[in-house]
């Protein structure tokens, strides 16, 4: 047998579906009402919200406790230094990524205020900075618990049992994952703040399905039986 | 090279052939530069310098090496496409993102033999002439992108980075840049504009090949950490004797993952093409577990297309034509491609009689949904669509159309994009829909189809007005 394969065309128009929305729209449609913001739940309050906080989310978590606020120490502005010359003098922009990696690494998460810091610090406008940090599901935009679970979803782990691995994870450590969103707010942090969960997209170690990351830890073979092992492991 | 002995447990299969992973897993190997040294490490970079760097690339070219990555676009080609009156620098980008659900040989590399890949990159940098060269590593391999930073101040220490190394007058810069958990800086052209600072969305091709306008406009050759790996072997062997590997149009070894339903899973480094799923399924990976039966594999990485393991399939045109059943396939990339799947990344993906296909295709519309960089509109809503109607058909609420609409869907993807996650994202649905119309059908009902009073009324609009 031959794998020939048969391309369905696309559904012609029908123009009579068009005329009858002509004739019986506008359909009534509810559109929920925007939520004003409430400046409780931001941590940097000024009379106005900037433009980055109205950008990016940065609710308070119990996992703030975990990490110091954001403050440009000469350590930091030497390790942005050394990462900034790793590129074309002209192109200091490309280090972007780094120094923000560099701040997430020591406070946790990407705050406007460290925005406002990297942009500074390349020269560029701050919303070529939110945009990156908007994009890119590495960079958390809230605090994540002091230890923070990625649990690989993709196939070949959740073959493995991943999704029980997760469901287990949450039960030890009391997350509630029912208001978690994989574009908008992926991460879950427990009421004490001490542990965090979100779903990652595989983590290239399929064949030792399934696999998690806690922090910049790598463990394989996590399966739901030895999540509390796991856990026990980062109680410090 | 038979005095190598692996860890207890993780010996190579005897009908595996190792030469990227010859030092993966090994006893008494570490990452550091002295143990890369005693094992007659750098000498093939040595030799290269000494090489007119044009010889370097004759000898790639020579050995018919394909990118790993995925495309399989030979590798030497690639590098003559930089343009021969260029002034600009040329950049040299190591793809090291590996995110391609199933594929996990890029993570061996990078954390057990780091200075490979350098070698790799020095020699490659030389036949390019690149003298600024960047590592991509995916944010997810955090220990990997100290390990790869420690090899390269090590290797810059030993004069194998640098200024002038080894004496030849030859400069060359290697930086490690980590990504930030985004499947689409995969992407070569998503990758550079990652690199660049910016959000990674893919390039238009033509014009942008990154070959000609690639980093900072300038040309730039980006190839698959396993590729620049291979660039090692080659130069070692020479391109005449390397392209011995494998099979014609095939040569060398590539690594496959074979991960899911199988006793043993893991990566085996074989000879292209020498090797049939059989071989793989049955001999390396110890066959299904027990009491179950192999229902389908996923060849080349989540976005290939997914083969029945019941079908057979005809390879080749007029007289070479042969008929060959899924488990005489070998794994190379002309025959996946006629089979209607392809070589891709080498992730193999194996599924048994338990699994329920519409879940497997609900687990990966999710993953495309997630990662498509919304930059253009067939993949944006497309694979968002894709993945609400599957979620239907896998939790019983969809209605037997919602296969067609779902196949539609597809099928409208698929070319009209900017990059080829278009292709990736609706060929597994594609593929899916093709080989297990049947099984997806049966999971849907006609009593789900739900009608609004508005529906109702439309309906009967349509049926009578004219
Ligand atoms: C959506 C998408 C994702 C990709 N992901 C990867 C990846 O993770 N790693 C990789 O090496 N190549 C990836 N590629 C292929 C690269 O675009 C490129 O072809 C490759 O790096 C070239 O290297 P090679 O010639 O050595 O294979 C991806 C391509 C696409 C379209
Ligand atoms: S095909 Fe998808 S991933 Fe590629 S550029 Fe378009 S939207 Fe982005
Ligand atoms: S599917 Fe989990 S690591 Fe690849």
């Amino acid at each position: 047998m031959s794998s020939k394969i048969e391309v369905p065309s696309p559904r012609a128009i029908n123009r009579k579906r068009l005329e009858y929305i002509r004739l019986y729209s506008p359909v009534k449609v509810d559109v929920p009402k925007a939520r004003p913001i409430d400046r409780s739940l931001l941590k940097y309050g000024g009379s106005e919200p900037s433009v980055l906080e109205k950008n990016i989310h940065s609710p308070v978590t119990p996992g703030a406790i975990n990490f110091p606020p954001f403050k440009v120490t000469p350590e930091l502005e030497q390790k942005a230094d050394q990462r900034i010359d790793h590129y074309p003098a002209d192109q200091r922009r490309s280090a972007v990524l780094p120094l923000l990696h560099e701040v997430q690494h020591h406070f946790g998460f990407i705050s406007p205020e460290s925005i406002d810091w990297v942009a500074g610090k390349l020269d560029i406008a701050p919303i070529k900075v939110v945009e990156v940090v908007t994009f890119y599901p590495g960079f958390r935009q809230k605090a994540p618990g002091k230890y923070h679970f990625r649990v690989c979803r993709t196939l070949s782990c959740a073959m493995g049992g991943s999704y029980e691995l997760m469901a287990k994870l949450c039960e030890i450590t009391g997350i509630d994952r029912s208001g978690a969103d994989s574009h908008k707010d992926p991460i879950s942090v427990s009421p004490c703040g001490n542990y965090s969960v979100e779903y990652a997209e595989c983590l290239a170690s399929c064949g030792t399905a399934p696999v998690c990351l806690v922090n910049d830890d790598f463990h394989e073979d996590v399966t739901a039986d030895k999540a509390k092992d796991l856990i026990t492991q980062y109680n410090g | 090279m038979s005095d190598i002995k692996y860890l207890p447990g993780k010996e190579p299969h005897e009908k595996e052939c190792r030469l990227i992973f010859k030092n993966v897993d090994r006893q008494g190997w570490d990452t550091s530069i002295e143990t890369y040294l005693n094992d007659g490490g750098y000498e093939v970079l040595k030799k290269s310098l000494g090489m007119d760097p044009k010889a370097v690339t004759e000898d790639v070219k020579g050995s018919g090496l394909r990118g790993r990555g995925g495309a399989g676009f030979p590798t030497g080609i690639k590098w003559g496409f930089i343009p021969p009156k260029n002034t600009k620098p040329v950049y040299l980008i190591c793809n090291c993102d590996e995110s391609e659900p199933g594929t996990f040989k890029d993570r061996y590399i990078v954390h057990q033999d780091p200075h490979q890949l350098i070698e790799g990159m020095v020699i490659s940098a030389y036949a390019v002439g690149a003298h600024t060269a960047y590592i991509y590593i995916r944010e997810e391999f955090p220990e990997a992108a100290i390990t790869l930073e420690r090899a390269i101040a090590e290797a810059r220490a030993k004069g194998f980075l640098g200024q002038n190394i080894q004496g030849s007058g030859f400069d060359l810069e290697i930086y490690v840049h980590r990504g930030a958990a985004a499947y689409i800086c995969g992407e070569e052209t998503g990758l550079i504009e990652s690199l660049e600072g910016k959000r990674p969305y893919p390039r238009i091709k033509p014009p942008y090949f990154p070959a000609a306008m690639g980093l900072y406009m300038a040309p730039t050759i980006v190839n698959n950490a396993e590729s620049l790996c291979h660039v090692v072997h080659i130069l070692r062997m020479g391109g005449e004797e390397y392209v011995k590997l494998g099979t014609p149009r095939n040569s060398g070894t590539r690594i496959l993952c074979v991960s899911g339903d199988v006793k043993k899973t893991g990566y085996f480094e074989v000879e292209v093409g020498k090797i049939t799923f059989r071989e793989l399924l049955y001999d390396m990976c110890g066959g299904p577990k027990d009491g179950r039966e192999f229902k389908a594999v996923i060849p080349g990485g989540s976005s290939s297309k997914i083969l029945r393991c019941n079908e057979s399939f005809t390879i080749g045109r007029g007289d070479d034509a042969k008929d060959l059943s899924f488990w005489d396939l070998p794994l190379d990339f002309d025959t996946l491609a006629a089979a209607g799947s392809m070589a891709g990344s080498g992730g193999v993906i194996v599924m048994d009689d338990t699994r329920r296909m519409s879940w497997v295709l609900n687990n990966i519309t999710h993953f495309y949904a997630h990662e498509s960089c919304g930059q253009c509109t067939p993949c944006r809503e497309g694979s968002t669509w894709m993945k609400k109607v599957s979620d239907r058909i896998e939790n019983g609420q969809a209605v037997p159309d919602d296969v067609k609409t779902l196949e539609e869907i597809a099928y409208q993807i698929d070319g009209k994009t900017v990059c080829a996650f278009g292709e990736a994202s609706a060929w597994p649905v594609e593929g899916m829909i093709d080989k297990f119309r049947d099984e997806l059908v049966g999971e849907t009902s006609e009593d789900n189809d739900f009608k609004t009073a508005e529906r109702i009324a439309q309906e009967e609009f349509l049926s009578t007005a004219q």
